[in-house]
């Protein structure tokens, strides 16, 4: 249909536009100054806006916005207004390398936030190391994030080590004997969350009937659970998130198994399903919890957000990270070297998760993170009291 | 034992439902519909916002959901995969893609990300055999699927449009002829696949009782296996499938748990394809030639390139890009550069020998698992590493691939997609946690870890895998490979050997796609299974076409502008996806052979 000079010349244009964008991106980076006065500190955030971690990622951004309208309204760091740079990784690894080169390349920002999933946030680790920008993974629970990360790798998020102990150590405490489990078969989550679950279980004498590897991604869990009630245990240890527990639990009650349901999380699509009822979950964040700090967070969501029924660990974990940020930044300087410095001697935070956050630095996560027994009830978590 | 069974005779109801539609376009068009998938998706969104958001009655929503997806579907076929088909079937098929990606992130903007609680309509658990319980709605979904499956059934059997469609799959050169309106059948038959597929998906929905904008594509998946089990093209093979894929999967993982599903479902698919190469009750392709890339090859011819883009393309590719580019459009280079050698190798299967196969994320996760290991458990450096999990991959994929060279068409290209996901299984299966600490790249005691670096190596990687490349096609191999591709019969007739063949281009692509990830396990310095997904594999066949199925070269323009404009499209992150779908349907569109190929 067309001459082929012209897709030569196309070709070659191509070329020259690779050319051209490289040179812009280098030249926009240069410019970039260490900024004063009244310019924004800026925060990155690498997070999923699209894709199948999508509903993660609005929640975080919800959150984080309130945040800084808080801190903006109060002075801000130092009288610097905060501002967020959102790039969309959709969780991907692919993206969340070249999302961090961006946001190492980009001397305003001063720390990055994400990514969402294990798997995006470790392999963009080096790149946030060699580029000496505080990579913070608020979210990522799983123990290797900080482990095998460097100085550069810090998360507020609880471990999936010290959850699962704590179930294994509670269930023990109530009295539980025997237990059936269901695991997410996940690398980044499930499996280490399982096998510290079963350690401890070990260690405290609490008996697995059956331990079944499933995938978030399946729909139907009927075959894996007859398999795992079929010991008769006493309760039901579900290792996993919302979506894939809703579905769980209520297959686990239409196969007609009646003990008490240890697991999901705070996460609508879980707390609005009717057989979730009774379950039974470590929270670190109520929001029906009397403390002031979470009730004027919970009042000043639900007022930016009217649509939002619930607020939940989700917005949490973003609201606290920013104003975690926020501290860091007051205590070591709004600067790249200041955020390290300030991670490793900020204390007592206020949170609303933790009541307040000092790091452990030699962990790079929050000393003795704080855990409550929490049951569901008419669609709301709320403390679960034993007599 | 009886658990176990209703359990399979529900999820099978589910894939029934799901399979019809994906043979029924199948059969009268040629085209693997991915935007059927989506469909199951909004299908559950849209009967979640009828009932749960405004309040309809159950009985209300189903019928709006039903003729909201078929109209839907007819304004997809007149617009895109119509015009589409008739330039080429590969090209369609790209653009069922691009429009899956499009609904499902319109439907991601007008409901939210979040999963939401599908409403109960009618019991769920007020019957019981044994301990099992199911209810009503269960009753329900089996009594509505029997009710249409009987419909569609008897319309295609006496209705006068059902009969033009059923002469339309059989032979639609024949059916022009006698004076059938193929357009308008095409059209009516997409409509229905719509609808059904809209019906599912608020019958999943149902079933599983949550349900987000994304929520179709597994079930997607299982249920075009289902299609393809029961032979595609083939109605009732369609519902056979359906149920058949639900019983054994049942069983499959009351015996050896959910994580082994995946390969349940494709042991199952490749075990019934070699034994019947045209599924449960389809018709064998009479051409064993894969139909895609055959009238692909017809159609386009090479575009000559004037000799002096080459060093042009090296200088600035090689000199003047790792001088002034910064950082971040650097690490974009090098995902370009890995996705571009990958795709370059599979040029030779793709275009050469005629195979579009789609699980080449299998081999890619093999070369990057080979040498993460390697590097970490032996002595053996990154750069000894990147050509032994080139071998590593070329070994294993070639082995797995060896008994589908028989299988026939279009499901050769399934078969492989089936092959891809079992690797990436057993991986998550042998090795289930991910692998911390790769070695990143070095030389002497000089660590080579910079974006500038990483550039570099793969650079010089993707030059030596174009000139391979380029040897490969000018060699007498190469033109053995080509024959077999544009000429199965003609080739096998001149004695050569093609099931080898195929083989052999197979294990040169999955040595490419192991060296691929080999560099991106260096990079990363962390692998899990969760990194090598459909969308992978998808992403190196959408490369391919777009730079032009046979053209080594092609494949760098292709991963340029398939990565490279995710990175461009960041000023516009609502609309990310919906641009990027509509980029792809207009090169496809405008140039349906590949960018890099003329079409005639």
């Amino acid at each position: 249909m067309k001459p082929f000079t012209t897709s030569a010349r196309r070709l070659a244009a191509l070329v020259l536009t690779a050319a051209t964008l490289a040179t812009a991106a280098c030249s926009s980076s240069a410019t970039a100054g260490g900024g004063s006065g009244t310019d924004p500190v800026y925060f990155g955030v690498s997070s999923a806006t699209t894709g199948q971690y999508a509903q993660y990622g609005q929640q975080f951004k919800e959150a984080f916005d309130l945040a800084v309208e808080q801190v903006n309204a109060n002075g801000g760091i130092n009288g610097r207004p905060v501002a967020l740079k959102y790039e969309d990784s959709q969780s991907d690894p692919k993206q969340s390398v070249t999302v961090a080169q961006k946001f190492v390349a980009d001397k305003d920002v001063v720390l990055a936030f994400g990514d969402y999933s294990s798997a995006a946030s470790i392999p963009a680790s080096p790149i946030y190391t060699s580029g000496k920008l505080v990579q913070y993974g608020f979210n990522n629970s799983n123990p290797a994030f900080t482990e095998k990360g460097t100085e550069y790798q810090w998360s507020t998020s609880i471990t999936t080590t010290a959850n699962y102990q704590w179930t294994a150590d509670y269930l023990k405490k109530q009295g539980v004997k025997s237990v059936g489990v269901t695991y997410l078969n996940t690398a980044d989550w499930g499996i280490p969350a399982f096998q510290a679950f079963k350690a401890e279980a070990e260690k405290v004498g609490l008996t697995i009937t059956d331990a079944e590897g499933v995938l978030d991604t399946s729909d139907d869990y009927r075959p894996s659970l007859t398999k795992a009630v079929a010991g008769k245990p006493e309760a039901f240890v579900h290792i996993g998130y919302g979506p894939d527990a809703a579905k769980l639990v209520t297959q686990l009650r239409a196969i007609g198994y009646q003990g008490t349901f240890y697991g999901g999380q705070d996460e609508k699509s879980f707390d609005g399903t009717p057989d979730a009822a009774g379950s039974i979950i470590a929270a670190q964040f109520i929001e029906t919890s009397t403390d002031p700090k979470v009730k004027a967070f919970v009042d000043a969501f639900k007022q930016k957000y009217p649509n939002e029924q619930h607020v939940t660990l989700f917005e949490a974990t973003a609201y606290d990270a920013l104003n975690v940020a926020v501290a860091v930044a007051k205590q070591g300087g709004p600067t790249r070297e200041g955020i390290l410095k300030g991670f490793g001697e900020v204390k007592d935070v206020p949170s609303v998760i933790y009541g307040s956050i000092t790091f452990d630095p030699a962990t790079r996560r929050v000393q003795d993170p704080r855990l409550t027994p929490t049951i569901l009830k008419d669609g709301k978590w709320v403390e679960y009291k034993t007599a | 034992m009886l658990d176990t069974l209703i359990a399979g005779l529900l999820r099978g109801n589910v894939y029934a439902l799901g399979a019809v539609g994906i043979s029924l376009v199948f059969g009268v068009m040629n085209v693997i519909n991915f935007a059927q998938f989506s469909f199951f998706g909004l299908g559950a969104m849209l009967a979640w916002f009828f009932v749960a958001q405004l309040g309809l009655p159950f009985g209300l929503a189903l019928p709006l959901v039903i003729v909201i997806c078929a109209a839907l579907g007819l304004v997809i076929n007149l617009t895109v995969v119509r015009p589409l088909a008739q330039f080429l079937p590969l090209a369609a098929m790209l653009s069922t893609y691009a429009v899956s990606q499009i609904l499902d992130n319109a439907s991601q903007i007008a409901f939210t990300a979040e999963f939401r609680v599908f409403p109960q309509v009618l019991p769920t658990s007020n019957l019981h055999i044994g301990n099992m319980r199911f209810g009503t709605s269960d009753l329900v979904m089996l009594g509505v699927t029997a009710v249409v499956m009987v419909a569609i059934g008897a319309f295609l059997k006496y209705g006068k449009i059902g009969q033009a469609i059923r002469a339309t799959a059989q032979d639609q050169e024949a059916a022009l002829q006698m004076g059938i309106p193929v357009g308008l059948v095409q059209h009516v038959a997409f409509v229905i696949a719509s609808a059904l597929g809209g019906l599912a998906g608020v019958f999943i929905a149902l079933y599983v009782g949550v349900a987000n904008p994304t929520s179709g594509l597994n079930t997607g998946m299982t249920a075009f296996v289902a299609a393809t089990l029961g032979g595609l093209g083939s109605l009732l093979g369609a519902v056979v499938g359906g149920f058949a894929l639900g019983i054994l999967e049942a069983f499959g993982i009351h015996f050896f748990g959910d994580s082994a599903r995946e390969i349940i479902t494709f042991a199952i698919l490749i075990l019934v394809l070699i034994v019947r190469p045209g599924g449960l009750l389809g018709k064998v392709p009479l051409i064993s030639t894969e139909p895609l890339t055959g009238t692909f090859l017809g159609k386009g011819r090479p575009l000559q390139v004037p000799r002096w883009v080459w060093p042009v393309a090296l200088v600035v590719g090689g000199i003047v890009i790792p001088l002034v580019a910064g950082d971040y459009v650097l690490t974009t280079g090098t995902q370009v550069l890995i996705y571009a050698i990958i795709a370059a190798g599979f040029t030779v299967t793709a275009g050469q020998a005629g195979v579009m196969a789609l699980g080449q994320a299998g081999s890619i996760a093999i070369g990057a698992y080979a040498s993460a290991l390697l590097t970490l458990h032996s002595p053996i450096s990154f750069w000894a590493a990147i050509p032994i999990a080139g071998l590593i991959a070329a070994i294993i994929s070639s082995i797995l691939a060896s008994p589908i060279w028989g299988v026939k068409g279009h499901y050769i290209s399934i078969a492989t997609l089936g092959v891809g996901t079992v690797i990436v299984a057993v991986i998550r299966l042998a090795v289930p946690q991910g692998i911390y600490g790769i070695p990143m790249p070095s030389w002497g005691d000089t660590l080579l870890a910079t974006p500038r670096a990483y550039y570099l190596i793969d650079f010089a990687v993707l030059v030596v895998t174009l000139l391979v490349m380029w040897r490969i096609r000018g060699s007498h191999l190469g033109k053995v490979i080509s024959s077999v591709g544009s000429d199965e019969v003609a080739a096998l007739a001149s004695g050569v050997r093609v099931r080898d063949y195929k083989a052999l281009a197979f294990a040169v692509s999955a040595f490419f796609a192991g060296v691929g990830g080999s560099l991106l396990a260096h990079q990363y310095t962390y692998i899990d299974p969760t990194i090598f997904t459909m969308l992978m594999s998808l992403l190196v066949v959408t490369i391919v076409i777009m730079g032009g199925v046979s053209l080594p070269y092609g494949a760098v323009v292709g991963a340029i502008i398939l990565i490279g404009a995710m990175e461009l499209l960041r000023f516009t992150p609502e609309l990310r996806i919906i641009v990027y779908g509509l980029v792809l349907i207009l090169v496809v569109r405008f140039r349906p052979g590949g960018i890099l190929v003329r079409n005639s």
